[in-house]
């Protein structure tokens, strides 16, 4: 079975962690906590022409003193980019670490996720910036850990992607 | 193929033999692997590997069976060391491969005890992050991203007894907004407000004003407590400009979808000011009391929809030229006085 890299990657506090434990676990929790390192979690996806056992590289946060180092991104297939919906900065940190994945990697697949979308009250990423995103990347996503919404689109769509390079 | 498993670390390079010593103390002893060079088959292993792998790593076969984590990364082609990586008992190690001249090293060293300190100290450090920007975003919502940014820097400090300045204060209304309230349903009437106050408050914030009081269907703003390179009338003036901007476009997108139109007057007037906080010591907001202030609602109150009224201290302070048409108004309470009409001519958007 072909096996793929896939590393998650984005700011402090944006849901990684709960994207991946949707996908592969069908949970979710409300209570943050803070990751450390990386915790590598597997799923086996059936695409329609072969199975595909993703290895899903759950990275630490980038942050202002502890940035997230280029070694993580060796073997990467493909790279799932967070950012909160509910906090514009975080966008621009997810920016930030994929131009180092794209100096240390090259061109690989990505997957654009402004995550926490069932907080509409707090949604803070405007019209203009969506189209801005679906401009520049290919696949962009809303998506909300809490209710899954596109968060296993997500995960098939980088597989096929990552199968087609 | 032999599967006895070599304890040996004598031909391990100096840099990795150092580091073996230093991590001797963790909960874990470290572990190591010696691999062909350029390849990924196992030469020898070392230390306590039961601990990090889930596999028996055998000699001769390729490491990647017994070591996931390194798909991908094979063979080694430089030096590079992965830090904190979680195993499937909640552990943590570091990963540093080193290519030597004759073979390839990889060394698993045990950082769980620093992981797990470091996790405490970074949880209160994002828990702390992610309260403050709520908090940020708060505020932002009532009185504007930039006071609140320069609140941050120190930037702005009000004297709680007050502070004499010169600011140009701007008021804006809604036209027919009572009869419209009496005809619509009350969630109509709070999604139509809604949106044109997104109208009349995103130009003020734009401008640095600071909205001193919003009246259900209109807003008070003032323009000079915020340092800014314009000057505070024509800022007033520009906010002013733009909040009639943004409710013609709006009133278009009304007219196609159906629905009913409204108008906004504002009205603008400059002079000294008392700034200052008013209330209690758990309760104070924010204030501008001096006689332009009653001036300017006085001309917001006679401003028809789409039109500015400014007074004639805010007319000639303008550092731009603007086309607009004098006149004489009799104002309710303070008689008969000079005003300066601009209107806002409709443009196709």
């Amino acid at each position: 079975m072909i096996q793929k890299k896939i590393c998650v990657l984005g700011a402090a506090g944006v849901g990684k962690t709960s994207l991946i434990a949707q996908f592969v676990y069908s949970k979710f929790s409300e209570k943050y906590l803070s990751s450390m390192g990386v915790k590598i979690d597997r799923k086996i996806v059936q695409l329609e022409s072969q199975q595909v056992n993703l290895m899903i590289w759950d990275i630490h946060g980038e942050e202002k003193f502890k940035k997230i180092t280029s070694s993580y991104f060796r073997g990467a297939s493909g790279v799932i980019m967070v950012a909160d919906g509910t906090r514009p900065d975080t966008l621009s940190v997810a920016q930030n670490i994929f131009q180092r994945v794209e100096q240390d990697v090259g061109n690989i697949p990505s997957v654009w996720l402004l995550n926490k979308v069932d907080l509409e009250d707090q949604w803070c990423m405007s019209e203009g910036v969506v189209k801005q995103l679906n401009e520049k990347y290919v696949s962009v996503y809303q998506s909300s850990a809490k209710t899954g919404e596109n968060v296993e689109q997500t995960f098939f769509n980088i597989a096929e992607n990552m199968l087609n390079v | 193929m032999s599967e006895r498993l070599h304890h040996s670390c004598h031909a391990m390079p100096e840099i990795l033999a150092k580091r073996l010593t230093l991590n001797a103390t963790q909960r874990f002893q470290p572990a190591w692997l010696q691999l062909t060079k350029g390849g990924s088959d196992i030469l020898t292993v070392g230390g306590a590997w039961q601990h990090y792998f889930d596999v028996s790593p055998r000699l001769g076969t390729d490491v990647s069976e017994a070591c996931e984590v390194l798909l991908g990364m094979l063979p080694l082609v430089d030096d590079f060391e992965l830090s904190q990586i979680q195993l499937v008992d909640g552990q943590y190690t570091d990963v540093i491969a080193l290519c030597d001249h004759d073979s390839d090293w990889l060394l698993f060293c045990d950082v769980s005890e620093e992981t797990e300190k470091f996790q405490k100290y970074q949880q209160i450090s994002n828990d702390l992050l992610l309260l403050q920007g709520q908090h940020q975003r708060t505020l932002n919502r009532y009185v504007g991203s930039e006071v609140v940014r320069r609140d941050a820097e120190g930037g702005l400090s009000i004297k709680a007894k007050g502070e004499r300045r010169v600011i140009s204060t701007l008021f804006t209304d809604i036209r027919g907004f009572t009869p419209f309230n009496e005809s619509q349903d009350a969630q109509v009437v709070i999604e139509t407000l809604n949106e044109y106050m997104t109208c009349m408050l995103d130009p003020i914030l734009n401008q640095a004003g600071m909205i001193d009081k919003i009246t259900g269907d209109g807003a008070m703003a003032v323009f000079g407590v915020l340092d800014s390179e314009h000057g505070c009338i024509d800022d007033a003036f520009v906010a002013g400009k733009q909040i009639l901007k943004a409710v013609q476009t709006l009133n278009e997108q009304r007219q196609k979808q159906g629905l009913e139109q409204l108008g906004v007057g504002v009205g603008i007037a400059s002079g000294e000011a008392v700034l200052g906080m008013l209330g209690t010591h758990h309760r104070r907001c924010f204030t501008a009391i001096g006689p332009h202030v009653n001036r300017a609602a006085r001309l917001e109150s006679n401003a028809p929809a789409g039109d500015i009224l400014l007074d004639r201290d805010s007319y000639l302070a303008l550092h731009q030229p603007i086309d607009c048409l004098p006149m004489s108004l009799n104002l309710k309470g303070i008689g008969d006085t000079c005003v300066y009409v601009w209107h806002h001519k409709k443009t196709n958007t």
